[in-house]
C-alpha cells in the first residue's frame, strides 16, 4: 500500500473527513458548536482539546452514532450512515472497552468482519499485526486496557480502510506499545491514509502528528501544522496550554 | 443483510449466556422425565390419573429461558458498549435489529421445537401403556399444540428483543417480559366476568391454547379468539415490540 510521488492523486473527496458547521446540543449544553474543519489524507492529524471539549462527541457524530443537531459530517463526501460497507472505507477506535467481555478476541473480530463480508483470514492477519495472536482465543473480559486498545486497533484495520480515527489509543499502553502506535500511525499516514488521532500526551503528539486541530468548549480553537505551532511556541505543549487557556472547563485553580 | 445475520449468529453462539439459556430451557426434558416417572408411579397404584402434559406444564420455563436470549441479544450490547462498535460496522440500525430478530427467531424456534419434542417423546415412552391423561391423544393431534407452543416461545423472545432495544436495560426488559407472561395474565384472571375472559384472551400465554382451539383454563373457560385471530394477535405482540424497539433505536444516540 505504499504510494509513491508519481501515483495519480485521489479523487478530491476520497479519504477526506469534512465537517460543515457541525453542531450538537444536549439539553442546554452545546457539546459541539458550529465546528468546521477538514482532515486530509497522507497525514496524522492530532485532535486536541481539554476534557469535555467535544472531541469524542465529534468522533461519534462523524460515525453517525450521535445525530447532529445541525450541520453535517462527511466521510469520503458522504454521511457515514449511508456508506454500504463502511469497514472498507473507515476504521475507528472510539472506546476500547466497547466490547462484550465474554467473547474471545478472535470471535469479536470475526463478528465484526462478517458484517462487511471480510474474509476470515484477515482476522488472523490483524491479530498478528497488533500482537494479540497468542491470546486470540481468550475472553476479552480478562484483557488489560492496553490489550483492549490493541484489539480495538485490530478492529479498525480489519477492512483495510483509507480513513482511520482513534480516540486516545495510547491510554493504558506500555512504552513498547506507545512506540508501536506512533510508528503504526505514521506508517498508515505514509501509505496515503487519513489518520485522525486524539490524545492528551503532547510530547507523544509532537512526535506522531503532522497537523493539529484544537477544540475547546465545542468550538474550533486552532488548525495548524505541528511545525507552525512549534515555531511560534517553545513546544507543542506550550502551544496547547496557551491556546486552550480560556477553554478549560474542568481542572484545579492555577 | 445475510452478512449481518451471519455475524449476529456468531455473536449469539460465541457468548456463554446463550448456552446457559439454552441449557436452562433444556431442563424441561429433565423435569418432564421426573414428572412422567412420578405420575406413572401414581398410575401404577391407582390404575389411571389425569396428569398435565409436561411439555405444557413446564412451557413457561422454556419461554422465560429463551426470552432471555432475545433480551440479551440487544441489552448485552448496550451494557458493554458493544452497540457502538456494532453500529460503526453496521450503521443501518434497522438492518442490525432485523438481523438480530432473524437469528433469534431461527434459534429459539429450533431450540423450543427440539426441547418440546424431546420432552413429548420421553414422557410418552415412560408412560407406555399407562393411562395418564396427557398420553391419550395421538401424536398427529398433538403436533399443532407443540408447534403453537414453540411459536409462543419465539414470539416472547422477539418481544424481549424489541423491548430490550426500547429500554436498553437487561433488568427492565426481563421484568417487562415476566410481566407479560405472568403478572398481567394473573391480574386479568381476577377481573369480573365476562371481562376476565375477554381481556385474558389477548394475554400472551393464553394465545397458545386459542391457536389450537383449546380452552384457556377451568376458571376462564373457552377463549374468544378463533385460531387465525390468536395467531395474528401473537404475531402482533412481536411486531409491536420490534416496531417500538426500532423506533427508539433509530431515535436515540448510542
Amino acid at each position: 500500500m505504499v504510494r509513491c510521488a508519481g501515483d495519480p492523486p485521489y479523487p478530491i473527496l476520497d479519504g477526506m473527513i469534512r465537517l460543515n458547521h457541525l453542531t450538537k446540543r444536549y439539553g442546554d449544553t452545546l457539546a459541539v458548536d458550529d465546528l468546521s474543519f477538514t482532515v486530509e489524507p497522507g497525514h496524522v492529524t492530532g485532535f486536541l482539546g481539554p476534557n469535555g471539549a467535544g472531541k469524542s462527541t465529534t468522533m461519534r457524530l462523524i460515525l453517525g452514532l450521535d445525530t447532529p443537531t445541525s450541520g453535517e459530517a462527511l466521510v469520503n463526501g458522504r454521511p457515514y450512515t449511508t456508506l454500504g460497507r463502511p469497514m472498507a472505507q473507515v476504521g475507528a477506535l472510539l472506546d476500547a472497552g466497547a466490547v462484550h467481555g465474554g467473547r474471545s478476541a478472535y470471535h469479536h473480530l470475526l463478528c465484526l468482519a462478517r458484517t462487511n463480508d471480510i474474509r476470515e483470514r484477515r482476522v488472523a492477519e490483524v491479530l498478528d499485526l497488533v500482537g494479540l495472536t497468542g491470546v486470540a482465543r481468550r475472553r476479552v473480559g480478562g484483557f488489560s486496557l492496553g490489550m483492549k486498545q490493541r484489539l480495538g486497533i485490530a478492529a479498525a484495520l480489519l477492512g483495510d480502510p483509507r480513513v482511520l480515527m482513534f480516540d486516545e489509543p495510547v491510554n493504558g499502553l506500555d512504552p513498547n506499545g506507545v512506540r508501536w502506535i506512533r510508528d503504526l500511525m505514521r506508517s498508515l499516514a505514509a501509505e496515503g491514509r487519513t489518520v485522525l488521532l486524539s490524545s492528551h500526551l503532547m510530547s507523544e503528539m509532537a512526535l506522531t502528528a503532522d497537523r493539529i486541530v484544537i477544540m475547546g468548549r465545542g468550538k474550533l480553537i486552532a488548525e495548524a501544522t505541528v511545525q507552525e505551532l512549534t515555531t511560534r511556541y517553545p513546544t507543542l505543549e506550550d502551544a496547547y496550554l496557551a491556546l486552550t487557556a480560556g477553554s478549560v472547563q474542568f481542572g484545579a485553580a492555577r | 443483510m445475510r452478512a449481518v445475520v451471519s455475524s449476529e449468529r456468531l455473536k449469539l453462539r460465541s457468548v456463554a449466556s446463550t448456552h446457559y439459556a439454552l441449557g436452562a430451557a433444556a431442563l424441561m426434558v429433565v423435569l418432564g422425565v421426573v414428572w412422567s416417572l412420578y405420575v406413572s408411579g401414581l398410575a401404577d397404584e391407582r390404575g389411571s390419573v389425569r396428569a398435565a402434559a409436561p411439555e405444557e406444564g413446564f412451557l413457561p420455563l422454556v419461554q422465560i429461558s429463551l426470552a432471555v436470549i432475545g433480551v440479551l441479544a440487544i441489552t448485552a450490547e448496550h451494557a458493554t458498549g458493544m452497540i457502538r462498535t456494532s453500529l460503526t460496522v453496521v450503521p443501518r440500525r434497522d438492518v442490525l435489529l432485523f438481523a438480530k430478530a432473524a437469528i433469534v427467531t431461527v434459534m429459539t424456534f429450533a431450540a423450543a421445537t427440539a426441547i418440546l419434542m424431546t420432552t413429548y417423546a420421553a414422557s410418552r415412552l415412560i408412560a407406555g401403556e399407562r393411562r395418564l391423561g396427557f398420553n391419550e391423544s395421538s401424536f398427529a393431534g398433538n403436533v399443532p399444540t407443540l408447534l403453537a407452543s414453540a411459536l409462543s416461545v419465539t414470539v416472547l423472545a422477539l418481544v424481549g428483543l424489541g423491548l430490550g432495544a426500547a429500554v436498553r436495560s437487561t433488568a427492565a426488559a426481563l421484568v417487562s417480559v415476566v410481566s407479560l407472561l405472568f403478572v398481567l395474565p394473573g391480574i386479568a384472571n381476577y377481573l369480573p366476568a365476562p371481562w376476565n375472559t375477554r381481556i385474558a384472551a389477548f394475554m400472551l400465554p393464553n394465545l397458545t391454547p386459542q391457536l389450537t382451539g383449546e380452552r384457556l383454563s377451568s376458571r376462564l373457560g373457552d377463549g374468544i379468539l378463533p385460531p387465525w385471530a390468536a395467531l395474528l394477535a401473537l404475531l402482533a405482540y412481536a411486531a409491536v415490540a420490534l416496531g417500538v424497539g426500532l423506533h427508539m433505536l433509530n431515535k436515540r444516540d448510542v
